[in-house]
Parts: C-alpha cells; structure tokens; sequence
C-alpha cells in the first residue's frame, strides 16, 4: 500500500466523514453520542463561515476497503486563539481505517496538518487523547506532545445545552 | 452594581490587554504572554475574527482605584465536535478582583452562552486549572461537569521545535520511533 493522496475534503465527502467519525466514536465507545447529522456537517462545513476544516485520505479504487470505501482516514481540525499566544491548531478528529493503518498515512495526515499550522503563523497544535488511549499517547508523545492536564494541571469543562440555556436566561 | 455586559469592539483591545495580563498573573504565567495588543487587534477584529470578546463596563463614578471602567471580559470562539456539531469555546473569563461578588462573572458567561446558543452551538466548553478551587466551585454551580476527571480526557499539545519536525521543517532521527 504505496497509493494514497491526501486532499482537502469536498462537499461530497460528508457521508464518508460521518462515517469515519462515528467509527472512531466506537473505539472511544461512545458512539451513541455522534448526534450529528450529513446535513449539518455540509452547512458547517462548506457555508460561507466554515466551522471546521478537514483533510482525507483517499486509495484508488482498485485498493478500496473490504466494504468498497476509498476514503480510508481523515482528520477534522479548527483554528482557535489563546490570548497569551495567539493562533493554535485544534485537531478534532484523527482517525485511519484499521485494515490502511501502518502505511505511514496517521503521520502523513498530522505532517499535513503541521505544515498548515506553521503556513498560517499558529504557535500550536492542541487535542484531547482519552488517558486510556495509550498506543495513541504513545504516538503524539514520540512526536513531541506534552499532557497538559498532567504537567499544568488543566482539566476540561463542558457546560451542555440544558444549562446554557439556564444561564442565558438568568 | 450598574453594569453593562456588550461585545468588544477594537477600542477595547486595550483594556483586555490589560486584564490578559492580570488574568496571567493569577495564575502565575505572566512570562509566557507573547500576543501584543496589536495582534488582539488584528486577530480579533478583521475579516476572518480568531476570536470574539464580550466587556463588562462599569459607570464613571464606579470606576475602579487606578481609574478603569471596563472591569472584566471574556473572550471566545466557535469550535466543532465531531459528535455534536457547533460548539463555543470560552478561552478567557476575568472580573478585576475589587468588582467580584456581584454577578458580573455570571453575566459575561451567561452572554457567551447566549451568543453561543444562537449560533447554533449546543455546547460551551473551558478549561479550568485543577488549584483554581473558587472558580471549580462558580463553574460547578452554573451546570458544568469536569471532562478530564469524568472521561480521562486529557489536553495535549504540540509546539516550537516539537511542530516543526512533525511538519517535516526539522531533520533529525526520532530514536524511538
């Protein structure tokens, strides 16, 4: 498996992101949580202020996944601003299909996304990584990562929609 | 207290350069502040925004000792999750310690998630320091839940020399790998 291109995703590739997400969402065993919908990843995505960017990673057809996929992996990511630095990359979603792992196509994804992070002036690249992710740890670690939870002692909130619509109200 | 709570415009880039610096300074990292207030000011306020910001302003004659009325801010952006859709961020949260007490904390949070709600987002995230009892115990109040302690998820991130050699600018032999 020498053949794969990286591209920035299109419009058309909504129903294999959806997919790709909710398959990484099962390895996270939360896969009851993906909500979102074709739809809204097109609106959000490819509208007039994009929400979020992606790049896949597509084979040619004839070596297609067992289920006849050409889109094999992909990651999801945003631009977000720290006040003390300025821009940062926020990787979303980094996912490759199992049966395409191992081809080199998880580090080409992320040197992509690097080179987009220092093109566009940012100072970093942030993520979340499940602490019992540990091949995953691993893997960000050789490249470089620190756990900021660990070493700063940052934890992450969320507020959901429920009480943000208390607070607004207030 | 009168207060009013509205967005930032460029004039106020100013005054949250100062409460950045404040902000830093409590939590003991005054050092590592690189960003100018001209880079709030081309990062907040051209074309494409990286970030939003809401004021919280105080009346003249409430004024603070070293002479400011714009008390507190908080700056904020639009995320995505891969499980849930639009998203908002709210990066920085401050009131200047002589106004705390009296709701002003609530009201820019409470903006937030207004401005959040109508553009569709259906979930606010931060992040909080795990020492930082006081806000830990605001944040508990309002209707959030720890991430990191209830799904082990951890912030990572990848910087300086680290970056560049993932984006391949950097030559060296990673041993490990």
């Amino acid at each position: 498996m020498d053949k794969f291109i990286l591209r920035k995703a299109e419009p058309k590739d909504v129903s294999d992101i959806l997919r790709l997400i909710k398959e990484l969402a099962k390895f996270e065993e939360m896969e009851e949580q993906v909500v979102l919908t074709e739809k809204e990843l097109l609106e959000d995505g490819f509208g007039d202020h994009p929400f979020y960017h992606c790049v896949v990673a597509e084979v040619p057809k004839d070596k297609q996944s067992l289920e006849g996929y050409t889109v094999v992996g992909f990651a999801m990511y945003y631009f977000t601003y720290d006040p003390w630095i300025g821009k940062l990359l926020y990787l979303e979603d980094f996912y490759v299909m199992k049966e395409f792992r191992g081809y080199g196509m998880g580090s080409e994804i992320l040197k992509m996304l690097s080179e987009t992070a220092v093109k566009t002036r940012c100072s970093g690249m942030h993520f979340i990584v499940a602490e019992w992710n540990t091949t995953s740890i691993e893997f960000y670690k050789r490249r470089g990562a620190s756990d900021l939870s660990h070493e700063e002692g940052w934890r992450l909130y969320e507020i959901d929609k429920c009480n943000l619509l208390k607070m607004s109200s207030k | 207290m009168d207060f009013t709570i509205r967005a930032a415009s460029l004039d106020d880039c100013k005054d949250i350069s100062r409460m950045i610096l404040k902000l830093a300074e409590h939590d003991n990292v005054s050092d590592q502040i690189k960003i100018t207030q001209r880079d709030l000011e081309q990062d907040g306020f051209s074309k494409n925004p990286f970030f939003h910001g809401i004021i919280a302003e105080v009346p003249e004659h409430f004024k603070s000792r070293d002479g400011h009325t714009k008390v507190g801010y908080s700056l904020y952006f639009y995320t995505y999750s891969s499980w849930k859709g639009r998203a908002v961020y709210m990066e920085d949260l401050y009131v200047m310690p002589e106004f705390r007490g009296k709701g002003i904390g609530k009201a820019l949070m409470a903006k937030v998630s207004q401005l959040g709600l109508a553009a569709g987002c259906t979930q606010l995230n931060f992040t909080v320091l795990d020492w930082n009892k006081s806000s830990l115990d605001f944040y508990r109040k309002q209707g959030c839940w720890d991430v990191t302690s209830d799904l082990g998820y951890h912030c990572m991130r990848c910087e300086g020399d680290a970056l560049e050699h993932l984006g391949g600018h950097l030559h060296f032999t990673d041993q490990s790998q």
